[in-house]
């Protein structure tokens, strides 16, 4: 004794209309005016120091120009690539030291060296990126940590660089109101320059390569994709825009110690603010920046101490993790909610 | 010839501690396939129960030990309850679940600063600063000891994956998760059991490296390292793997130390990571290569 | 017609993700042999994930011999005395032939007669005992196909769920496979598979039912879907198909 629930045709129809549906529709709607209002307003932003004194906030915006360039730098590697690297700051430490002793030795300034020290880092983390992304998922995140602990433990010995206590690096001659201007507009470039590769990264063949791997990377590797080729580019690139960021800061700290450059707090921060902006988005990293200078600068103020912001960071991270793991600009997209303006992908 | 065995006896001894520390590492691995990175800053606070215990009450290292792995246990089952329970459901289990135990470790972290500053402690019962003598080799008794009690626990829990229901419903879910489930393990219980041991061997351990180290909160980060090297070397979700590999280590370490100096020591963990991963990247014994 | 198990209208999907059954129903009898037929995607696998626990049903019905199954963990629903073979087979590659026979009995409560049992199932598929001491996962698909059927049958289960039996297979140990089957319902246990392969599948079963987009389109007695004109030209390769 048969049943028969429904008949063919409405069958073919149905699934028509359902296959429709499962077709993300993707919102084709982006911006441009609202990412270079943004830069022409940061360029103009030093000129208040015209009219009062400033210098915190611009130092301010300075630090997060510096997160968003390392951010959408470790995006590339992580966000489109899926392998979450904790260990990222190596190279913000290798391009700090290694564009900081050219300054203290032969005078040079860190904002001119800082493509080179980028070009180094990118071909340290071409190399390192041979042995290490050999392995996958958990194993590469322990491997970025051993390289951590490896290289402050290598940088903490070498007298070269000043051991444990790191080396003193000159000011520049300009005056109280102005002295942070060269870092700021360098950092400025840096970031614009980061978010814009980014975009160009995702929107070519190489990035859809990455978005392929970071999906299934055996499927990948089957349908033609060097995978491996891809994935050490990427992580060198990645390590280029790191380490670029790293060169300057040293010389605005005037300073490069190993505690400085390779505690593990920075390399957190640019996961954190992937994270919880959104990996794999251009926006992500930007609005993750903001905030969690943001909550930084919070927690600083109503809470003080130091251990307190770990336990904050910690906490902050968890909570992402756990109820909003595609960050902000993800879930809102997810949901068909995201404003244009932070549509930039 | 002595010192050489001296430093013998001195990697086995730490070897033990550190095979203590993967052990519950592993199998939280195997059960979870989860890298549990807050497992170092838990052996902190099993380090601080002890600490407090010694300090307060007068009460000896070892003999908090066992409530430190209760408490530890209690912990993990809240742990699991409030965060795994549920990313085991999620799509992106893997990566984001480290990740997540990472945000842990710096909770925990986080936590242990603020409430005991970074004042660095250490538990001073009699036998740490005290040794034997065998013929001219000269054994520290709290090393010695730690050695023993790791032994001891390491042992125990061998003999309960291999002869108990419970055990053979863990190696079981490690081996296949899904066929053990559909064969009537309840895995999730599984998971909540194996992760309670897990973290009752981390209590366990930091009441240990309470009078073996001095220890401070932010001293997770080195045991990190050294954990990850353990689990990598001997092959992730192999218990035995990380057993091993945690003497092997230690002992070359111990050597590398003595000769070389105490940096080298502990770089001496970093760079067999490497090697590993360079060479044989499923570790001694492995299971499939996590190759790329 | 009594129904051992019966779905009704049931919502499921994995995760939070979007629903692939959309009100799937099937009616189980008892002793038979009934076989899932519908095009990739239709929700075949995920209608005995949903049925055995490995999903949790959102909405609609399973009953079983009156009892409702609805969020069941898998291993209470074996409880229950259903077994599922999933497409992987769910073996253990690292112990042998005789310990995976073994773990079949993890659930029975009473283990004296585990032995015995194991020993009753190397009788019957000779194979087995063969390779009683060799790992699973050095075992050919065919091989391991018959350990993953034969070691339901150790804890003699009200019903046995295949997934896609004869994925991987050379047609003729295809039809040993299907021979197993036949071997468990003379045992009284009723089966009910996903079979990719329609037309094989449908002519050794005794019930066929059709599933596409997550609904149950049509079932019916296995030789009555087989020479339905529609689902002929639907799912089993037009009109030339016999």
């Amino acid at each position: 004794m048969a049943e028969t629930y429904e008949n063919a045709d409405e069958i073919v129809a149905a699934r028509r209309a359902y296959n429709e549906t499962l077709a993300q529709a993707h919102d084709k709607r982006r911006v441009f005016w609202f990412p270079l209002t943004v830069v022409l307003l940061l360029l103009a932003l030093p000129a208040l120091q015209l009219v009062g004194n400033y210098n915190y906030l611009i130092h301010i915006v300075l630090y997060t120009l510096c997160y968003v360039t390392m951010a959408s730098g470790w995006n590339i590697i992580g966000g489109f690539t899926g392998y979450i690297s904790l260990g990222h700051n190596v190279f913000f430490a290798v391009g700090g030291y290694f564009a900081g002793m050219i300054l203290a030795r032969y005078g040079i300034s860190t904002i001119v060296m800082a493509p080179i020290a980028g070009l180094v880092c990118a071909a340290l983390g071409y190399l390192i990126g041979l042995i290490t992304l050999r392995v996958r998922g958990p194993s590469f995140i322990i491997s970025s940590l051993a390289l951590v602990m490896i290289f402050r433990i290598f940088f903490e010995n070498w007298h070269f660089v000043g051991g444990a206590a790191g080396v003193s690096l000159p000011t520049n001659d300009l005056s109280v109101e102005t002295a942070k201007f060269p870092y700021y507009y360098a950092f400025l470039a840096m970031a614009v320059f980061a978010v814009w590769a980014s975009y160009k990264i995702k929107h070519s063949k190489f990035g859809l390569g990455l978005r392929a791997i970071s999906k299934d990377e055996i499927k990948a590797e089957s349908a033609g994709i060097d995978t491996r080729l891809y994935k050490v580019l990427a992580f060198a690139i990645s390590a280029f825009f790191v380490g670029m960021a790293g060169a300057v800061w040293g010389e605005y700290l005037t300073y490069i110690r190993p505690n400085i450059f390779l505690v593990i707090l920075i390399s957190v921060n640019m996961v954190l603010m992937c994270i919880i902006g959104g990996k794999g988005t251009i926006a992500g990293p930007v609005i993750g920046a903001v905030l969690i200078v943001a909550f930084n600068e919070f927690f600083v103020a109503t809470l003080g101490a130091s251990a307190i912001n770990i336990l904050a960071t910690g906490m902050i991270m968890a909570l992402t993790l756990m109820f909003f793991p595609l960050g902000l600009v993800g879930t809102l997209a997810k949901h068909r909610k995201l404003p244009r303006i932070l549509n930039w992908d | 010839m002595a010192d050489m065995l001296q430093i013998l006896i001195l990697g086995i001894a730490l070897g033990g501690v550190y095979a203590l520390m993967g052990a519950g590492l592993s199998l939280v691995f195997g059960v979870m396939r989860i890298v549990n990175l807050a497992h170092p800053s838990l052996i902190m606070m099993g380090a601080y129960v002890a600490y407090w215990a010694f300090k307060l009450y007068g009460i000896d290292p070892l003999v908090i030990l066992p409530v430190a792995m209760i408490i530890l246990a209690v912990t993990g089952v809240l742990l699991y309850k409030l965060v795994f329970e549920r990313e085991a459901k999620s799509a992106t289990y893997s990566e984001m679940t480290v990740l997540l135990t990472f945000a842990l470790a710096m909770i925990f972290e986080g936590g242990l600063a603020t409430a005991f500053t970074n004042t660095q402690r250490v538990t001073s019962p009699e036998y740490a600063t005290d040794a034997i003598f065998l013929g001219d080799i000269f054994i520290p008794l709290g090393q010695l000891y730690a050695g023993i009690v790791s032994l001891i626990l390491i042992g125990g829990l061998a003999l309960f994956l291999k002869y108990s229901r419970f055990g053979y419903a863990i190696r079981a879910t490690t081996q296949n998760r899904e066929a053990a489930q559909l064969l009537g393990v309840n895995v999730n219980l599984v998971g909540l059991v194996s992760f309670a041991i897990g973290l009752a061997l981390a209590g366990a351990a930091g009441s240990l490296v309470s009078f073996v180290f001095s220890f401070f909160p932010s001293k997770h980060w080195e045991w990190i390292a050294v954990l990850m090297s353990l689990v990598v070397l001997g092959g992730m979700g192999s218990i035995l793997g990380t057993v091993v590999a945690a003497y092997l280590l230690s002992i070359v370490a111990a050597f590398v130390g003595f000769f070389f100096g105490a940096t080298w020591s502990t770089l001496t963990f970093f760079l067999a990571l490497f090697v590993v991963l360079l060479v044989r990247p499923q570790g001694l014994f492995g299971e499939k290569p996590e190759l790329a | 017609m009594t129904k051992l198990l019966e779905v009704k209208n049931v919502v499921a999907g994995y995760g939070d993700g979007p629903a692939i059954l959309n009100g799937a129903s099937i009616a189980v009898q008892p002793g038979k042999v009934h076989c899932i037929i519908g095009p990739n995607g239709a929700g075949k696998s995920t209608l005995l994930k949903a049925i055995c626990g490995m999903l949790t049903i959102r909405q609609g019905d399973v009953t079983f011999k009156g009892k409702n199954l609805k969020g069941l963990r898998p291993d209470q629903v074996l409880r229950e005395g259903i077994c599922f073979v999933p497409q992987e087979r769910a073996l253990f590659p690292k112990m042998t032939v005789r310990e995976n026979l073994r773990m079949g009995g993890f659930s029975m409560p009473d283990k004296s007669t585990l032995e015995k049992r194991i020993d009753e199932i190397e009788e019957r598929f000779p194979i087995l005992k063969e390779r009683r001491d060799q790992h699973a996962g050095t075992m050919s698909g065919g091989q391991q196909q018959t350990l993953a059927m034969a070691r339901t049958m150790i804890l003699r289960p009200e019903i046995v769920m295949l997934d896609e039996p004869s994925l991987g297979l050379a047609p003729k140990i295809v039809q040993e496979v299907f021979e197993i089957m036949r071997v468990m319902t003379e045992d009284g246990i009723t089966v009910l598979l996903v079979e990719q392969n329609a037309l094989m599948g449908l002519k050794h079963a005794d019930w066929g039912v059709v599933l596409d987009l997550g609904r149950t389109l049509f079932e019916g007695p296995a030789a009555e879907v087989l020479t339905d004109p529609r689902i002929q030209e639907l799912y089993l390769g037009g009109k030339k198909a016999a």
